[in-house]
């Protein structure tokens, strides 16, 4: 520890601090500019210039680091001259066009002038006037307002690791941009716009069209992923202009993805669902609130007198854990039905099940902290910085800063590939049995592999050398964690390989020791908080088993009613409805003609039932069957709160009044059962937090925020911590229950048959469904900013099998299976593994279903639904 | 004391006055027949505020909001946008001014960093609704157009002509030109 002065304040620091965060510390801010707490210091700007009382002389308060008995002024008069002497050079060439500049009123650059410069510059210069940068449609780079400081490029490479924009060419001509004058070819994250002091990178889908003192700022979460991202969105007049962060907020710590920034304009288009509509004589026709309700809620009362199990419900898994804890208890108790499931059962289930029933928690073991502590990740079937993305921000910097091992266990180069130690390619559908062959790997001491292990993988498209380095970095690392996602989840044998995996990590110790374990990446904003609300078939809010008569007691003592043991998930539903036995179907925000293939049978089906209601955004498929179809509030209108995948329960805010006559499904389900003289105990949405929270106290509000923020002259906050529920799951409430999981029998594991690696021809590929990275779920191609930056579903093929066809990007290729043909533009990509082709599934207008077969399949164990993969043969249309 | 006692008794005082008043009643008169008569007023006189344009016929705002922001009786909206003709441009899309509410304080004309608010010398608009008292950015700009040389003098007399007479075009905002291609 350090002892120093600041203004005459002592204060004790640990050494190698700087001399910005010992005054911090002290409680006194220095302005900045080019620091930013979460990266490196350059020192580029010298505006936290400060004054050494002993040696008189200014330093560079963020690169100067505190030594024994310094005394540091602060705001000394040496200092004021020093920082106005900077910011009129600094001004030099600057256009000081700020009336016209985005920027005006939120400006670090004119907040400092403001507090510390001069009204009148001793230097004749002339103004910059080089044209603007408008190649790129999201962001705009002006090179004249730039003052520099490099910050934009060091959050490029530091923090986003995507190095797409650099200094280009030397002394005053130096301009910020892509590279070789090219357009920005990136992420689009806009983290370079965000932490930019000035206007020098501004935002062109709203260009000059807003002032910042003239909005309304909200602090929310993003549902878009489950990375829990805290952002603020900027309304006006009750409407979205921008989406925007602040420094350190959130475990995002101020970054936030391209979906997450300018994936506002969906929600406040004109396809947005206004007013509740009836069906009349084969029509929609618009009506009210008054007039339907009561229609509705007789109907489902007719139908639920029958007899138990009539209704069936489905819920979105990006509703908040307060519409999903009514809706539930709604199904059960009010219409006694237990069909009931969530958008979780399209692959995340196949997680979710053994996990529960290994360790009682969908909390995870570790968060992004452990991951950046981690000696080895492993990454299985995954993209998380397409998925989700902090998750990717911190694999990324764990890698770089900390040095850790990173494998890669996927089907083709992801974003992550090039900082993996090794990849290790795997046809689709292969991950149980490539799992239970490391753990045989694993067990055995023989220090290679045997020669019929070593063909095996070799058949899967597996590098032998590269899974025994894997194996042999796992037995010697201290610290590891298996990172699962999409594609793992989504896989045919998604149960059995998550098993496999639960499996391997109990006997490798892993979930036992602090800092390793299992990180799952969900789909959507609040896939786990819905199934612990008890949001699906298998569990009633608690994770308690419904299938269990001794917990169902529980809630029944609770809400004193009786509840139904039957039901099930998407299949059982599907089935029942066929069999006439489910009669009505509530969804709230599940279209299954989007997500499952064949929909004419599909359709058949479900026009056997009498009743259907529909409450979303938008009109799909399933809305243009409905007999009553009801707008509902998106995740900017409505409070609740939302689960991370790092298990943090973080608020939702409404930032604008509901749409039109929107209602939040929640208030809608109260509505229902009020009109069915059987209310529910809860007056709003608030009742039913509170409630939750008291039956759960460890779903209480929790989140992190970074150490520092930033106030409006680039000075450092310290943040204060506060007293909050743990977000991960107890260690040893989990140890207590792995020992009953190992002793079950292990599943029986076949090889697959489709994608097999050793039959392929050359036009034959696997085809997958990949999320893309600025895309999220199948609504957002309604969204304009983000069809602006990705507006067209390219199939990604190998650049390889590219290049012999000599196809372009853009070309069109047929791709047919025996069930179906379509055509599809092309998308060369580098790093792709022979055999596969993979394409974005938010383009369902693509009608990529035509190629699946016309029966629905699902995971014997866990309900899921399987066959996410097909074979398909792609051949160039002449 | 005698001459204190002679200006009693002569009534001196009075004479005075009566001089005062006799002299008045040959003088012009300074009744003003409005509105037959108009008056003749100064060039810093506050009345309806207006829209200016450079000398080529642009107009002059660029949208800023800064009048919206400084104003203290909330009587400005700006809705800025992009320019439709010239991508790089700022400009007000919308440019509303409630004159009901306006208190004719010229601070919007402070505010404006292009010289494109002036005041001019028009104080006698009535309407028979308060929409009619809103002015629309055209109808301030015609207001600009008719009355240029008042609104000149407004800003000479308020110390606002500089940068324009200074040549140094720091009133005159211009847009760096961008780079579209590839």
């Amino acid at each position: 520890m350090v002892k120093l002065t600041v203004n005459g304040k002592e204060v004790e620091v640990p050494g190698g601090t700087t001399i910005l965060h010992a005054a911090a510390a002290a409680g006194f801010s220095i302005p900045t500019f080019c620091y930013n707490p979460r990266m490196d210091p350059a020192g580029s700007c010298r505006i936290c210039a400060v004054e050494l009382e002993d040696t008189k002389r200014t330093v560079m308060g963020c690169i100067t680091q505190v030594s024994e008995g310094m005394k540091v002024l602060t705001e000394s008069s040496k200092v004021h001259e020093a920082r106005k002497t900077n910011l009129e050079l600094l001004l030099l060439h600057h256009p000081l066009d700020c009336p016209v500049c985005d920027c005006g009123g939120e400006c670090p650059l004119q907040n400092m002038s403001f507090s510390y410069g001069g009204s009148d510059s001793r230097f004749e210069s002339h103004r910059n006037d080089e044209p603007e940068d408008m190649k790129s449609e999201v962001l705009v780079f002006n090179s004249n307002r730039c003052i520099l400081c490099g910050k934009c490029v060091r959050i490029c490479d530091e923090i986003q690791d995507v190095h797409a924009i650099g200094f280009i060419n030397r002394g005053f001509d130096t301009v910020i941009g892509p590279p070789l004058g090219k357009k920005l070819d990136c992420e689009f994250c806009g983290d370079c716009m965000e932490v930019c002091p000035t206007g020098a990178i501004t935002d062109r889908f709203v260009r000059y069209q807003f002032r910042p003192w003239q909005m309304e700022r909200t602090e929310t979460t993003c549902t878009s992923c489950s990375s829990g991202c805290r952002m603020v969105v900027d309304t006006e007049n009750e409407a979205i202009v921008r989406i925007s962060s602040k420094e350190g907020l959130g475990p995002n710590e101020g970054s936030i993805c391209v979906v997450g920034r300018f994936g506002y304009s969906a929600v406040q288009s004109k396809s947005r669902l206004e007013i509740p509509h009836v069906k009349k004589a084969q029509r929609l026709v618009p009506t009210s609130w008054e007039e339907i309700l009561p229609e509705i809620s007789s109907r489902l009362s007719k139908i639920a007198s029958t007899g138990p199990g009539r209704v069936a419900g489905l819920i979105s898994s990006q509703l908040p854990l307060e519409d999903a804890f009514v809706f539930q208890r709604f199904m059960r108790q009010t219409l006694q039905s237990n069909f009931l499931d969530s958008e979780a059962r399209q692959g995340l289930m196949n997680m979710a099940i053994p996990l529960v029933s290994a360790t009682g928690s969908l909390r995870p073991l570790v968060d992004h902290e452990d991951i950046l502590k981690a000696d080895l990740i492993v990454v299985l079937g995954a993209d998380p910085a397409v998925e989700s993305n902090i998750t990717g921000l911190a694999i990324k910097k764990a890698v770089r800063k900390n040095k850790a091992a990173l494998y890669l266990v996927h089907g083709r180069d992801v974003s992550l590939s090039t900082r993996a130690r090794e990849v290790i390619r795997l046809a689709p559908g292969y991950e149980a049995v490539f799992l239970r062959t490391l753990r045989e790997i694993l067990s055995s001491s023989a220090e290679d592999l045997s020669t019929e292990v070593k063909s095996r993988l070799e058949r899967w498209g597996a590098n032998p050398e590269a899974v025994l380095r894997l194996a042999k970095d796992m037995k010697s690392a201290k610290k590891t964690i298996f990172v699962t996602g999409r594609r793992f989840h989504r896989s045919n044998t998604g149960f059995e390989a998550s098993s496999e995996l639960i499996r391997l990590l109990a006997e490798r110790n892993l979930l036992a020791s602090d800092g390793s374990g299992l990180f799952v990446l969900p789909e959507s904003g609040n896939d786990l908080g819905v199934l612990m609300m008890g949001g699906s078939s298998e569990w009633l809010p608690g994770l308690l088993d419904t299938k269990n008569s001794e917990q169902r007691s529980v809630w029944e003592n609770h809400w004193n009613c009786k509840l139904p043991a039957g039901g099930g998930g998407l299949r059982e539903i599907i089935s029942g409805i066929e069999s006439g036995e489910i009669r009505a179907l509530i969804s709230l925000g599940v279209d299954p003609l989007v997500f499952l293939p064949d929909t004419a049978h599909l359709k058949k089906i479900l026009s056997k039932l009498e009743l259907i209601v529909v409450a979303d955004m938008f009109q799909g498929p399933l809305a243009d069957m409905a007999h009553y179809l009801l707008p509902s509030a998106s995740p900017f209108e409505r409070s609740g709160h939302v689960v991370s995948a790092e298990g943090f329960v973080q608020p939702l805010a409404a930032a604008m009044a509901p749409w039109g006559n929107a209602l939040t499904e929640g208030e809608l389900v109260l509505r229902l059962a009020t009109h069915m003289n059987q209310p529910l105990p809860f007056d709003n949405l608030a009742a039913v937090s509170s409630e939750i929270f008291r039956i759960f106290p460890d779903l209480r509000p929790s989140t992190r925020n970074a150490p520092y923020f930033q106030g409006k002259t680039g000075e450092i906050l310290l943040a204060t911590p506060r007293q909050q529920p743990p977000h991960k799951a107890e260690r040893e409430s989990v140890l207590s229950r792995v020992p009953a999981f190992l002793k079950q029998e292990s599943l029986p594991l076949d090889e697959p048959k489709m994608g097999d690696p050793s039959k392929r021809g050359e036009d034959t590929f696997v085809l997958t469904l990949s999320k893309s990275i600025n895309h999220a779920g199948t609504q957002t191609i309604l969204d304009s900013n983000l069809m602006t930056i990705e507006g067209e579903g390219l199939l990604r093929v190998p650049r390889q099998w590219a290049r012999k066809k000599k196809l372009k990007k853009g070309a069109c290729v047929s791709v047919s299976t025996p069930h179906g043909r379509i055509s599809l533009p092309i998308d060369p990509v580098a790093g792709m593994a022979d055999g596969e082709v993979h394409f974005p599934f938010h383009f369902a207008d693509a009608r990529f279903m035509a190629l699946f077969p016309g029966s629905f399949s699902f995971n014997a164990h866990s309900g899921a639904q399987s066959g996410q993969t097909i074979d398909v043969t792609v051949a160039p249309i002449v | 004391m005698l001459k204190k006692f002679l200006d009693t008794i002569l009534f001196t005082e009075i004479g005075q006055g009566l001089k005062l008043t006799l002299r008045h009643m040959f003088m012009k008169k300074v009744t003003s027949q409005y509105p037959r008569e108009k008056l003749v007023l100064a060039d810093g006189y506050r009345g309806f505020i207006a829209h200016r344009r450079y000398d080529d016929g642009v107009e002059r705002c660029v949208g800023c909001d800064l009048c919206e922001a400084i104003c203290p009786a909330k009587a400005i909206r700006v809705v800025s946008d992009i320019h439709p003709e010239v991508p790089d441009r700022r400009y007000a899309r919308e440019y509303t001014l409630d004159f009901t509410r306006c208190i004719f304080c010229g601070f919007c004309v402070v505010a404006c960093p292009v010289n494109a608010l002036s005041m001019t010398k028009e104080f006698a608009h009535s309407s028979f609704t308060r929409n009619g008292l809103i002015y629309s950015k055209e109808q301030m700009l015609a207001l600009g157009d008719r009355a240029g040389a008042d609104s000149d003098a407004y800003l000479k007399v308020r110390n606002m002509w500089e940068a324009e007479s200074s040549g140094k075009d720091e009133g005159h905002y211009h847009f760096p030109p961008i780079s579209l291609g590839g």
